[in-house]
């Protein structure tokens, strides 16, 4: 049998020759979208559900603020809140928070919206037996009274600063007539919200089309200007680009910088990068759960790992746009984030010194685990490298490492926190350092500390107490604080749009140019 | 006959069975799936709640047991990610991948049995050759990376055809092909060996010496008798093929089984991947099935075997 | 007795010297050979062949282009990855990974499948039986999606993707090996070996073994070529070998993400592991074609 050597090796290097010539092409386009008023944008993760009780996902909370309000408003801007379904509330006291409902809103379907609909969601989201995604947003309700029929009061378990924040993104008020008819089943596939856009077509983790809702109320959102907003799932970014180029995509987000750069400097699109609350950290198991004699006790050794990690380099290569290296266990901007703690420069040689005097001259091994942004992990990793501790790197789902994370299992791991966009250090450090199952200091200070400031409702006292927990968090380098993180917005130049810092995408706030 | 299609049904059904055990037991490794339900910003005791809330505490063969009753009546449980039931997710995607894996097989078909004909009828013509690089390169070629090359040229270059999703037909051009040419080598040597296996016997020479025209021969007298181990091949072929979707799927974004697969995967969502796993399996198994029927219809001697 | 024996060996010889004529006029095999020895050469002399460390990054010099491309650096002949770390060192030291894979999953699969096919077709009966179900069992688990779950279960590494694998690629040798001690188990000299009263093991070894090893080979080259394949795809799909190894697959999964904008780093590892599977398959077909030329086809 004879085989044609020959034109399998033209063919080859044909093959090669026009795969490596070929760059983006430059080709026009009519856009799909102003003409038609409707605005196409890609979601990269699939949507377990629509209803926002029942998923724990970014997008989800960005789907739950079109089709639905919250009792509040935070406003992104002025990082202030205001009344939505709610007009005005005030704290009779510590534990009881008093809403007067807005007159006249009205769902999607028709149906009138009153205090009815607040307690019956609000007992619905908090009774165990209906097995919502993230009762962790909810865990802080005690009971919802109606006072009268615009009227209502919730009762708090303690002291919980963040409420407000909870109640204005993550807590949309449900129809109680509809619900209680359809259930969470019927819900992910029929939305019915009060919100600025209504679910015209749905097919679930695939495809949402929405339409503005003509007979939306004056609240703080405002009136939405683009007619139909169709959103669908595209999971890999390269695809979105090249959707975007064949004009059947308007807008992408949480563009990767490098690809951000190259479509910005080809100037057909719009990018826009906006700082994200979401942090970069090391956690160092200090408190030896995965055995006594493991490096990460000694303090030197954190300090080492802080000291060999070029932050700053890693953020101008690799995360690059507003990201900033942070030094405390907490988003800058948050409330009660210490920012004078003790600081760990780049210092390769005082690393090595470090690992010497702890006992490892010759540097160790450990495994290294992480869930996300590779080649952030993999830099750190040539770092740790060069300074002798040899790290195995171990890329598991997110899913995966939080439950070895929670079973003790992880000596050293890579990880990231986006607070759920809440301004407030309770939503990060009070989080992991209050002797969980995902605390791997365990340190009793700290927790103390921590405690003091989250059930406490006086300011400057909260500020006090959390500034003594993160100066000692920094002190005993229990976290390595890495970086900020950036969002990347990527838009057709007849789109109007400003990111803001909460990584809320906000379709009513877009319009044509 | 009958004997024959009873045993072999009854390996089919025994082959299932071991398929399902050792599925069940592979993802039973997976431990506690209870940290993916509760997502990325739960707390530990929420956790907990969520894991007494879907009986992950209990022994495991009470568990399989459990799933396999209901597995038996259809009903795979409920996805831990989409909170819907798993049979009727996977009913939902597998219209794309089934139209795929179709399509993909027709692909396949309608290039690999034409070249394998003239192949044989033209043996170490320019013709053959052709066939038999192409088939070569075929087997080489790496399927996710021949996909993003053609995402590459066809869909961001030349413009000419969408780079992902299911909506058109458009859609399917690229993974219909990129499936497709996987298939392609076995199904076009096999026809060639066939033609000429067949090329070669009596009743065909007889046919010419009777003045058969050339296409004559060809259509009616030899590729009827050389296409039925083909279209055998092809069934267990499809079965592969369907198994394979998974990459293709992944790189095209194609919202069908396969991809559904890689996804629940990752989001250990183990009640969608076990169904799947089985769902694909059994695929296979009928697939086969078929392709040993079809073998026993047209060679007596196999029934007895 | 004397004359006998020569009469034996001058066949053999004749034999030997027939392949090799065979296989020098045989062009694929011999394309084959070519490419292979160049990147078994590649993996062995890797550190002589580039001056840098694969592992070594540059922050500041990521992505430079190959040297046909313009803004180029000739320290770095095919540019550098996303974290400036020398993409020709990587691809020299990637071959390692592939030849690694396909050959130690391939041994693994080969013992597996060959004691079971062998078995089978030298006892028959029950033994049989068994094997034959275990192959249809192992046929009917779609092997990407079980690896896929297997390597997210139990973590993925360069050993665990070379274990998964050689556990699930032994059918073909199960099936080849079956059918072909079928065929040489009724053979004269096995029935007068088994009369003298050797043992099956030695039976097996001495008498069988030798008249199969070529379909053997044959098999081996394409298991390895499909182990190869498998774990450039479980690696592309992120559930193979972890990072920073440097698998070719893992390589076109992290180029993946400028695909639009720098398709070289796709382009270049794609075709090294496409030269390679090609290069093993035309051995495989071409050792066939040399050693049962009547088996073409």
């Amino acid at each position: 049998m004879k085989y044609p050597v020959q034109s399998v090796k033209r063919l080859l290097v044909l093959g090669g020759l026009a795969v490596a010539a070929v760059p983006v092409g430059g080709f026009g386009h009519a856009w799909a979208g102003k003409a038609d008023d409707t605005l196409k944008l890609a979601f990269t993760k699939e949507l377990q559900s629509i209803d926002a009780y029942y998923n724990s996902a970014r997008e989800g909370t960005i789907m739950d603020q079109q089709i639905w309000d919250g009792l509040v408003y935070l406003n992104p801007l002025k990082g202030e809140f205001e009344g939505n379904l709610a007009t005005s509330w005030a704290w009779l006291d510590d534990t009881t928070l008093e809403f007067k409902l807005r007159k006249g809103v009205k769902f999607h379907n028709g149906e009138a919206f009153d205090a009815d609909d607040v307690v019956y969601t609000l007992d619905f989201v908090t009774n165990p037996d209906n097995k919502i995604t993230v009762p962790q947003y909810v865990s802080w309700i005690k009971s919802t009274q109606k006072i009268d029929q615009y009227t209502v009061r919730i009762l708090l378990n303690k002291p919980y600063p963040a409420a407000l924040n909870l109640l204005a993104t993550m807590i949309p008020m449900y129809p109680n007539e509809y619900y209680a008819k359809v259930g969470p089943s019927g819900m992910a596939l029929h939305p019915v919200g009060t919100g600025p856009y209504a679910v015209t077509e749905l097919d679930p983790g695939k495809h949402f089309v929405l339409k503005k809702y003509a007979g939306y109320h004056d609240g703080p959102k405002g009136q939405p200007s683009i007619g139909t907003i169709d959103v669908r799932t595209i999971p890999d970014v390269n695809t979105q680009i090249a959707e975007m180029f064949s004009g059947n995509l308007n807008f992408m987000w949480g563009v990767p910088s490098d690809q951000a750069e190259k479509l910005a400097a080809m100037k057909r699109f719009t990018v826009v990068n906006a700082p994200t609350m979401r942090v970069g950290y090391l956690v160092m198991d200090a408190a030896g759960r995965t055995g006594k004699d493991n490096p990460f006790t000694k303090l030197e050794v954190r300090q080492a790992v802080a000291h060999a990690i070029d932050r700053e380099a890693i953020v101008k290569s690799l995360v690059k746009g507003s990201s900033k290296t942070i030094n405390s266990a907490c988003y800058p901007s948050q409330f009660g984030c210490e920012q004078d703690v003790t600081k760990y420069p780049y210092d390769p040689a005082k690393a090595k010194e470090l690992l010497a005097k702890a006992g490892y001259p010759n540097g160790f091994t450990t495994d290294f685990y992480a869930y996300r942004d590779r080649p952030y992990a993999e830099a750190m990793l040539a770092y740790l490298n060069a300074v002798g501790i040899k790290a195995n790197l171990k890329m598991l789902q997110f899913s995966a490492l939080t439950d070895l994370r929670m079973k003790g299992e992880v000596p050293f791991s890579f990880q990231t926190w986006g607070s759920s966009s809440i301004d407030d250090v309770t939503a990060i450090t009070s989080l992991f350092f209050t002797k969980g199952l995902e605390d791997y200091a365990q340190d009793d200070q700290v927790n103390a500390a921590l405690g003091e400031g989250d059930t406490s409702v006086q300011p400057e006292k909260r500020k006090a107490a959390y500034s003594k927990a993160l100066k000692r968090i920094a002190d005993q380098a229990f976290w390595a604080p890495l970086f900020s993180y950036n969002a990347n917005y990527v838009f057709t130049p007849d789109v109007a749009y400003q990111p803001t810092a909460d990584e809320l995408l906000r379709f009513y706030k877009m319009s044509w140019k | 006959m009958l004997n024959f299609v009873v045993k072999r049904l009854i390996l089919a059904a025994l082959v299932t069975s071991a398929v399902l055990l050792i599925s069940f037991s592979l993802l039973y490794l997976a431990g506690d799936p209870a940290a993916s339900i509760a997502g990325e910003s739960a707390s530990a005791a929420d956790i907990q709640k969520i894991r007494e809330l879907y009986g992950f505490d209990r022994p495991m063969l009470v568990q399989f047991f459990d799933w396999l009753w209901h597995a038996l009546q259809g009903d795979f449980g409920q996805s831990y990610f989409f909170k819907m039931p798993v049979a009727d997710l996977i009913a939902d995607r597998m219209t794309v991948t089934l139209t795929l894996g179709v399509s993909g097989m027709l692909f396949a078909l309608v290039t690999a049995v034409p070249l394998g004909v003239i192949a044989a009828l033209r043996p170490n013509s320019m013709i053959d050759r052709f066939a038999l690089f192409l088939s070569v390169m075929g087997q080489a070629l790496p399927s996710f990376w021949f996909g993003l090359m053609m995402v590459v040229l066809f869909a961001v270059r030349l413009n000419w055809l969408p780079a992902s999703g299911s909506e058109t037909w458009m859609h399917f051009v690229m993974p219909t092909i990129v499936l497709g040419y996987y298939a392609m080598p076995a199904i076009m040597r096999l026809t060639r060996a066939g033609m000429l296996e067949v090329l070669g016997a009596d009743y065909i020479r007889t046919a010419r010496a009777k003045g058969a025209g050339p296409a004559r021969v060809v259509v009616k007298h030899a590729l009827r008798n050389a296409v039925v181990p083909v279209v055998s091949l092809a069934a267990v072929q499809m079965g592969f093929m369907l198994g394979g979707s998974i990459v293709v799927e992944t790189v095209f974004a194609l919202h069908g089984a396969g991809f559904l697969a890689w996804e629940s995967i990752s989001r250990n969502d183990l009640p969608t991947v076990q169904a799947l796993i089985l769902i694909f399996s059994c695929f296979y198994i009928a697939f086969t099935f078929l392709s040993d029927l079809l073998n026993a219809w047209i060679d007596p001697r196999i029934r007895i075997g | 007795m004397s004359t006998t024996q020569t009469a034996t060996e001058l066949p053999v010889e004749t034999y030997l010297g027939q392949l090799c004529r065979r296989a020098f006029g045989h062009r694929g095999l011999m394309f084959g050979i070519v490419v292979l020895g160049v990147v078994i050469f590649a993996a062995i002399f890797a550190p002589l062949l580039s001056a840098h460390d694969p592992y070594q990054q540059d922050l500041l010099a990521r992505m430079k282009p190959p040297f046909w491309m313009e803004g180029s650096d000739l320290a770095h002949p095919l540019g550098t990855d996303f974290l400036g770390r020398d993409y020709l060192a990587r691809l020299l030291y990637g071959a390692r990974i592939s030849l690694f894979i396909g050959i130690v999953a391939a041994s693994i699969s080969c013992v597996i499948g060959t004691t079971l096919g062998v078995a089978a077709g030298y006892f028959g009966g029950r033994v049989d039986l068994v094997v034959t179900f275990l192959v249809n069992v192992r046929l009917a688990m779609p092997v990407v999606l079980v690896s896929l779950a297997v390597v997210a279960i139990l973590g993925g590494s360069l050993n665990m993707v070379v274990g998964v694998l050689g556990l699930l690629l032994w059918d073909r040798f199960a099936v080849v090996m079956r059918a072909s001690v079928m065929q040489v188990r009724g053979l004269e000299y096995v029935n007068a070996a088994k009369s003298i009263g050797c043992s099956t093991l030695r039976i097996v070894l001495s008498e069988i073994m030798p008249n199969i090893v070529n379909n053997l080979i044959v098999v081996m080259t394409l298991e390895m070529a499909h182990a190869i394949l498998l774990e450039a795809a479980l690696s592309f799909l992120g559930l193979g070998v972890q990072p920073p190894t440097p698998s070719w697959g893992l390589m076109i999964s992290e180029g993946k993400q400028m695909l639009l904008f720098e398709p070289w780093m796709i382009a270049i590892p794609g075709a090294c592991l496409f030269a390679l599977v090609l290069a093993i398959n035309l051995l495989g077909d071409g050792l066939r074609d040399i050693t049962a030329p009547e088996n073409r086809g």
